[in-house]
């Protein structure tokens, strides 16, 4: 903590940490001083000049005591020039005055300067009532315009599909160029041509190649930028604002959805809130318009001989109680397994759970759906230091070296990515990527280390770099234990060395030796997975692999974790934390009894051991590594109950669908990758016939004879309070605004050898995960998303490509072991050569067979087929 | 006389640098320990190449320097030297800042305008001349003065604008 | 014949762009005296002893600048000779260049050295094609001689030194702006605080001098400190070359010593006014600086007196306005100048001056009303010391300059609808627009 400084801002005397800003003083201060340039995230610019004040320090006499006036205070020695509060630091002493005549003239001929090409036409302009430029002309403008000559005007344009440019009310802030460039890595937009003829725009006026995350728009004070989506939709004022969590990814971000009547017509950033503030990826800002889409659900289905019919709430739970009752009492509780959850709240985890543990008595819960070989949660919580304080965002962005374990960031944790990206460009953050793809914290521009590991082979590299760590010694701040098991881990990695980590990885050891000699070395540091391990083909191996590397790094001590882990959902930290996995209970006790994984579970519904399935909100066709095997469990089941939005394949598939709220529907809270619980909040209300999972939960549980009475997700929230641990003391009203990390006893290291088995066969190694604009199941049901991604490509690096005689636009049919599918076919050059990556979304990549060792391979040839998935 | 917006047209799809002018970019990023600092002198080496900045010369040199496209093009239309538009054979860039214009600059733009047929930033449909008014270029004791492509020509008047003109042909 | 005291004295000398003339001349001997023979320190000492001011515009003394250089630093420190030559009226760096280019070498050789710096940079405007090549070749003869390389002169000091070439902006004569434009970016100003003594080119510290500064170095090391107050007086020791232009019989840079009257330098030096026309205006320091009338022409040529009027020195750029020009017209020149320049980063520069344009061109085309001489009045002063950098003041003042001396003029303007005085006014019609 920096020392603090008293400075008087308009006679208010406050005190503020050295260092301070004079316009963060002043609102300290509760003065307001107005900012157009300056923003929280970008370093000061000082180029609008809106917030100008006088400022000035104590006069000193020869003895360098204060100067007092005849009233007793100290006389002030005033600058001569208004200077900018964005720009100046407050030193102990010093005097601020932001509305002496001096400082009010100044400002206001700012202002009149800002009007001087400002075409006026507010009525017209999306940021109209919510602009900062209105605001101020409101309160600080003349009467009239002493400007009366023509103004320069620019033409409007559109730079792609999402941004729309007005330049003639820009008011060249340089705002969304910094963000552009300084958040987001991009460097999309630049300001191009000088003077009052300055404009923003993109290189040669393209479309913008970029995220597309619309953040340019969000900083726009003005109504330069405005987003096409949301174009003439509607005006501020007709908009119910309402802050909730959004649900694209495990980061979490505030997010505040604009509604008007049943329809999300906008969201934005929270300033001032939230882990992320303003920012937001672009499924964040342009995604939620799934929650709209006309094909949702609207009655409870129930299959009456071929076909499920819609039906009324009462006869479906009334059905699938009798059906669950019948099971468990014929075939015992453990032939009912319940599926999925990580996109639930925790309230509906815990219910989930609950219902199956203590009503129906089964212990066969497990959230991840996605993996091919199952982790179980405790090695999760083990890998990611659990118990301990975690890593923050903000700790990420503050990191001296970051080392990224096999994920793209940017399809799968997009503020995580724009933490390091400002992490790097304002803090000398290192990045050092581990990825068989050059993924965008790759690229050169970031100046990091890219460890491009050869598919398949994340475990060897993983094993190097454990090696490469133990040579340096053992870590600081291990217990005895941990490290006398460092030790013996030693000896199975001895080969780990030279050419063998070459050959094996595809990376010289001399680069892995770096890459951790680096880690281990930098003070504040952090390790992130996420679901290329979680769901990678030898996970359970990789993710004890893990966390024998945290350990050896110094990322895991005794005291405190840096790794953060990043599920597949929005909460898959919660399910975890809250028990919704098979050896797990809430609070992570380990599960008296071990269930079955979902994975296990499925294979065993296959063979007719379990005989019903309850789903939540997973389109296991889809998305399930073994399609084979749950079109079989499909097959075989008596009943699979499906809670959905939509009529997914899965759905389609069962005896009883029961439509749910989407999360912008419902109440609840919510977990992020930096374990960090926060309360999400209803915009809406759910679509006619859906209710909340919770809520079907209860419904199911009270037919089957169980005394629950919770009114709200709010009394849910409450018993978990009083009964999990980590969860003590915590209400709905402790979590505002910023939500509460979440601790709680650490959890003991077990440290472990294992072996590395390298992707067996020929062909092309298969590799995949989300990507921004097409990810999981739902992005193809947001409009917006759906336009952006232009369907799901097979990604072919130039020479790959070449190889297999295809050119962009082609068609590529693979071929897997279970058989073929048919993409269309994008080159990529950050595939390396001898892969091929299709995003996971909608992609079906199940068809072609179940990843195993170190993945898959596919062969692959020129299609004359026409049609595609996922298109 | 101002700036204004002015915006590259299209131009070739893509372009690559001559041999000789790989050596001078190789040259000119040699000279700065930070590479982004080479970005002046590779505009100036595609300039001199191509006569003018298409889009893809800015492409060619954001590769050369290691920059954004966006960046290249941004500090590409900062500076009004480099020709975002094709320009002619001679490029006649005459002063019109004070100390010229009080000489009598104004008057030789008007005669150059009329004897060319063309205004400023406008081609000749020969495409031998192209006329730009430009500010200072630091010629004040000698003006008017007006530089042709980098060459001073300086203490004008019709006359010695003439004798010029039928020379550069 | 001898055009000046120093700078100018045998600039005229055939060959002296040749490294052996130069040498002939005592070229490079400040070098061999002291670079590896003082110590850093001893060279600043001589220099502030001098009282050498900047000659770029600011007259901040140079010695004192250098001496703010972190000594401990580790990073790399680098020493810019600022030759964009921009500001209107001024062209004595382009002369001083390109007929004596080895005198700027060996001054930012022992500026390089004062400072602890290995690597130097010349940023000339990017008109100055043929200058760049002029001093290219001087540079590579200097190294293939051995006074610039690893091992100046033999003293162990290594020094590199490269030319750089803008591309039209007479903002990147500023110096944060000059540096922008080095490391490749817009050329806009940066922040100060940091200076670039402290953060300068690549976050280094870094000195920024004017070529002319540059140029007085080698002599002063040489001669010492007290030597160069012989010219010029207590605060603004030493010599100047003034640049005039406008309608005077011999315009042209003159090297006189600082104080030396105004009124001889335009009426001796220059030989009066040409033939049929009277002074009535000068704008001695560049048109950045307010303007004076007639009567205040026996000005002494120095910061302090300048000052004193209401005006500066600035970069010694004397432009003389003659009595059938009409004030109106010059300063709506002037102002376009400035609106056409301003780099757009912030908003009083780029917006005020877009307006100041178009109010003048109003008042010039005999549109003007009865408020626009107080608008423009008021523009002005919302912009003067409101803006980021001093381009801002620099647009701003010399129309207070041409309001406080000429007022009657735009009275004129707005009453007849017509200039009061303008020999030029058929020639300018319509040229501007
Ligand atoms: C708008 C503007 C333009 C300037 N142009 C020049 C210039 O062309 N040449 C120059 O030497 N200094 C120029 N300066 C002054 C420089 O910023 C800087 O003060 C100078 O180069 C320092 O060198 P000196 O101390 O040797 O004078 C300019 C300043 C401003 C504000
Ligand atoms: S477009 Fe908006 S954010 Fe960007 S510079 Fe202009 S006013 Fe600022
Ligand atoms: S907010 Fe301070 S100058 Fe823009």
């Amino acid at each position: 903590m920096s020392k603090l400084v008293k400075v008087t801002i308009d006679g208010r005397t406050v005190e503020v940490p050295a260092g301070t800003l004079v316009t963060d003083a002043s609102r300290a201060a509760e003065v307001h001083v107005p900012i157009f340039c300056s923003h929280s995230k970008l370093p000061p610019l000082g180029a609008c000049r809106i917030c100008v004040v006088e400022v000035g320090m104590p006069k000193l006499d020869a003895n360098r005591q204060p100067v007092m006036a005849a009233d007793g205070t100290p006389e002030i020695a005033w600058m001569p020039k208004v200077q900018t509060g964005c720009t100046t630091t407050v030193a102990d002493g010093m005097h601020v005055r932001t509305a002496s005549n001096v400082a009010t003239k100044a400002r206001k001929g700012v202002m009149e300067f800002l009007l001087v090409n400002h075409p006026l036409d507010c009525p017209v302009c999306d940021e109209g009532g919510e602009c900062q430029l209105q605001d101020l002309a409101f309160a600080f403008g003349h009467d009239h315009s002493r400007m009366d000559e023509a103004k320069r005007t620019f033409d409007s344009e559109d730079l792609g599909p999402i941004v729309k440019k007005e330049a003639n009310r820009c008011i060249v802030c340089m705002r969304c160029v910094r963000y552009c460039d300084e958040v987001m890595g991009e460097n999309a937009l630049t300001a191009h041509q000088r003077g009052v003829h300055t404009e923003i725009s993109s290189f040669d006026r393209q479309p913008l190649a970029c995220e597309q995350c619309g953040n340019c728009v969000e900083v726009c004070p003005v109504g330069a930028l405005t987003a096409l989506p949301y174009r003439f939709k509607a005006r501020p004022w007709d908009l119910r604002q309402h802050i909730t969590i959004c649900e694209w990814c495990p980061n979490g971000c505030s997010v505040r959805l604009g509604v008007r009547g049943m329809e999300i017509l906008r969201a934005r950033g929270t300033e001032f809130r939230g882990v992320n503030q303003e920012y937001l990826c672009v499924r964040g800002r342009f995604g939620h318009d799934f929650v709209n889409a006309a094909d949702r659900l609207t009655a409870p289905l129930v299959r009456t001989g071929a076909a499920l019919q819609p039906s009324t709430q009462e006869e479906a739970v009334t059905y699938a109680a009798a059906r669950l009752r019948d099971i468990a009492a014929t075939h015992g509780p453990d032939s009912i397994a319940f599926v999925g959850g990580e996109k639930l709240n925790v309230e509906e985890q815990f219910l989930f759970q609950k219902l199956a543990r203590h009503v129906l008595g089964s212990t066969n819960v497990d959230a991840r759906t996605r993996v091919a070989a199952a982790v179980s949660g405790s090695a999760v919580l083990r890998a990611t230091g659990g118990g301990r304080p975690g890593l923050t965002f903000q700790g990420l962005y503050e990191a001296k070296e970051v080392l990224v374990l096999f994920e793209d960031l940017q399809g799968e944790a997009p503020l995580a990515q724009a933490a390091i990206v400002r992490g790097f460009r304002q803090r000398g953050l290192h990045v050092t990527v581990a990825h068989a793809r050059r993924v965008k914290l790759a690229r050169p521009k970031f100046k990091g280390d890219h460890l491009a590991v050869k598919p398949g082979a994340e475990l060897a590299l993983t094993l190097a770099l454990t090696r490469a760590a133990l040579d340096l010694g053992m870590p600081e701040a291990v217990p005895a234990e941990v490290s006398s098991a460092l030790g013996a881990l030693q000896g199975s990695l001895a080969s780990w060395t030279g050419d063998k980590v070459q050959n094996e990885t595809g990376v010289s050891a001399a680069a892995v030796a770096a890459a951790a000699k680096r880690m281990r070395e930098a003070g504040a540091k952090a390790l992130l997975f996420g679901r290329g391990v979680l769901e990678h083909a030898q996970a359970p191996a990789l993710v004890q692999a893990i966390e024998n590397l945290a350990w050896a790094l110094g990322a895991i001590t005794a005291e405190q974790s840096s790794v953060m882990a990043f599920g597949p959902h929005h909460d898959s930290a919660g399910a975890l934390e809250i028990g919704l996995s098979h050896d797990t209970l809430p609070g992570h006790a380990n599960a008296p009894k071990r269930g079955l994984s979902a994975r296990e579970a499925i294979a065993a519904a296959a063979e007719g051991k379990v005989r019903a399935l309850w789903i939540v909100s997973d389109d296991l066709i889809a998305s399930a590594p073994d399609r084979a095997l749950v079109e079989k469990a499909f097959e075989k089941c008596e009943l699979v109950i499906v809670n959905e939005l939509f009529l997914t394949r899965t759905a389609a598939r069962a005896h009883v669908v029961f439509p749910v709220a989407a999360f912008a529907e419902k109440e609840g809270s919510v977990v992020n990758s930096e374990r960090r619980l926060q309360k999400s909040n209803r915009a809406l209300s759910p679509r006619k016939g859906a209710r909340a999972d919770w809520d079907v939960f209860q419904s199911v549980a009270q037919a089957l004879g169980a005394d629950w009475r919770y009114r709200t997700s709010e009394d849910v929230f409450r018993e978990i309070a009083r009964t999990v641990p980590g969860f003590a003391g915590l209400s709905y009203a402790t979590l505002l605004p910023d939500g509460a990390l979440l601790t709680g006893t650490p959890i003991a290291a077990s440290i472990k050898a294992v072996e590395a088995a390298p992707l067996a066969g020929e062909g092309l190694a298969l590799l995949s995960g989300g990507t921004l604009f097409a990810d999981g199941s739902l992005s193809s049901r947001s409009a917006t998303l759906a336009k952006l991604a232009g369907g799901v490509r097979a990604r072919l690096a130039p020479a790959e490509a070449s190889r297999l005689g295809l050119v962009a636009g082609d068609r590529v049919e693979l071929t897997g072991p279970a058989g073929p599918a048919v993409f269309a076919v994008e080159i990529d050059d950050s595939v390396p050569a001898g892969a091929v990556f299709v995003p996971a979304a909608g992609a079906e990549l199940n068809r072609l067979g179940v990843p195993s060792g170190g993945g898959l391979r596919v062969s692959a040839r020129k299609s004359a087929s026409a049609a595609t998935v996922g298109a | 006389m101002s700036h204004g917006t002015v915006m590259p047209v299209d131009g070739p799809a893509t372009l690559e640098w001559s041999e000789k002018a790989k050596a001078e970019v190789a040259d000119a990023l040699s000279r700065y320990p930070v590479k982004r600092s080479a970005v002046l002198p590779v505009l100036w080496i595609a300039q001199r190449e191509w006569g003018w900045l298409s889009p893809a010369a800015m492409r060619l040199v954001a590769g050369s320097v290691g920059l954004p496209e966006s960046e290249v093009f941004g500090v590409a239309t900062f500076y009004t030297m480099f020709n975002l538009v094709p320009v002619g054979r001679h490029h006649l860039q005459l002063c019109m800042t004070l100390s010229c214009s009080l000489m009598g600059a104004d008057r030789l733009y008007k005669h150059l305008q009329k004897k060319l047929g063309v205004s400023h930033g406008e081609t000749t449909k020969d495409g031998r001349y192209t006329l730009r008014k430009v500010e200072c270029l630091a010629a004040c004791g000698k003006g008017p003065c007006m530089q042709v492509g980098f060459d001073y020509h300086e203490n004008l008047d019709e006359a010695k604008v003439d004798a010029l003109l039928e020379k550069l042909k | 014949m001898s055009r000046g005291p120093l700078l100018f004295k045998d600039i005229d000398t055939p060959g002296l762009t040749g490294l052996d003339v130069y040498k002939k001349q005592g070229g490079y001997e400040a070098v061999a005296s002291s670079v590896g023979k003082k110590t850093p320190d001893e060279v600043i000492e001589i220099v502030k002893a001098s009282g050498l001011r900047g000659r770029g515009g600011a007259g901040f003394p140079t010695g004192l600048k250098w001496s703010f250089v972190p000594k401990q630093s580790p990073k790399a420190r680098y020493i810019v000779c600022n030759a964009d030559e921009s500001e209107p009226g001024t062209f004595k760096d382009r002369e001083l260049m390109e007929l004596n280019p080895h005198l700027l070498i060996e001054g930012m050789i022992l500026a390089g050295f004062a400072i602890g710096s290995h690597q130097g940079y010349i940023y000339l405007r990017g008109e100055f094609e043929y200058v760049q090549r002029i001093l290219d070749k001087a540079i590579a003869e200097a190294r293939a001689a051995g006074i610039l390389g690893d091992n100046v002169m033999g003293s162990g000091y290594a020094f590199q030194l490269y030319t750089h070439l803008g591309a039209g902006a007479y903002i990147c004569g500023e110096e944060t702006a000059l540096l922008s434009s080095l490391e490749g970016y817009r050329g806009q100003p940066r922040l100060k605080p940091p200076f670039p003594a402290v953060e300068g080119l690549y976050a280094s510290p870094t000195v920024v001098n004017n070529v002319e500064t540059l140029m007085a170095v080698p002599h002063i090391v040489k001669n010492g400190g007290a030597w160069y107050r012989q010219w010029g007086n207590e605060k603004s020791p030493g010599t100047k070359v003034f640049s005039v232009s406008g309608p005077v019989k011999r315009p042209g840079n003159y090297e006189v010593p600082l104080g030396y009257s105004m009124k001889s330098l335009i009426e001796n030096e220059c030989g009066g006014m040409r033939d049929g026309l009277k002074l009535k205006a000068i704008i001695p320091g560049g048109s950045s600086v307010p303007m004076l009338p007639a009567a205040d022409l026996d000005t002494p040529l120095d910061y302090e007196s300048m000052n004193a009027k209401g005006t500066f020195l600035g970069s010694g750029g004397v432009i003389v306005i003659d009595d059938k020009t009409c004030i109106v017209d010059a300063l709506w020149n002037v102002t376009r100048f400035y609106q056409h320049e301003s780099c757009g980063k912030c908003t009083p520069c780029r917006e005020g001056t877009y307006w100041m344009s178009e109010v003048l061109e109003r008042l010039e085309n005999g549109t003007g009303r009865d408020a626009d001489i107080d608008l423009l009045a008021d523009v002005a002063d919302n912009i003067l010391g409101k803006s980021f950098c001093a381009l801002g003041d620099a647009a701003a003042m010399p129309v207070q300059g041409a309001l406080k001396h000429f007022r009657a003029e735009f009275e004129h303007h707005v009453k007849h609808k017509t200039c009061l005085v303008n020999r030029r006014r058929e020639e300018v019609a319509g040229v501007r627009a």
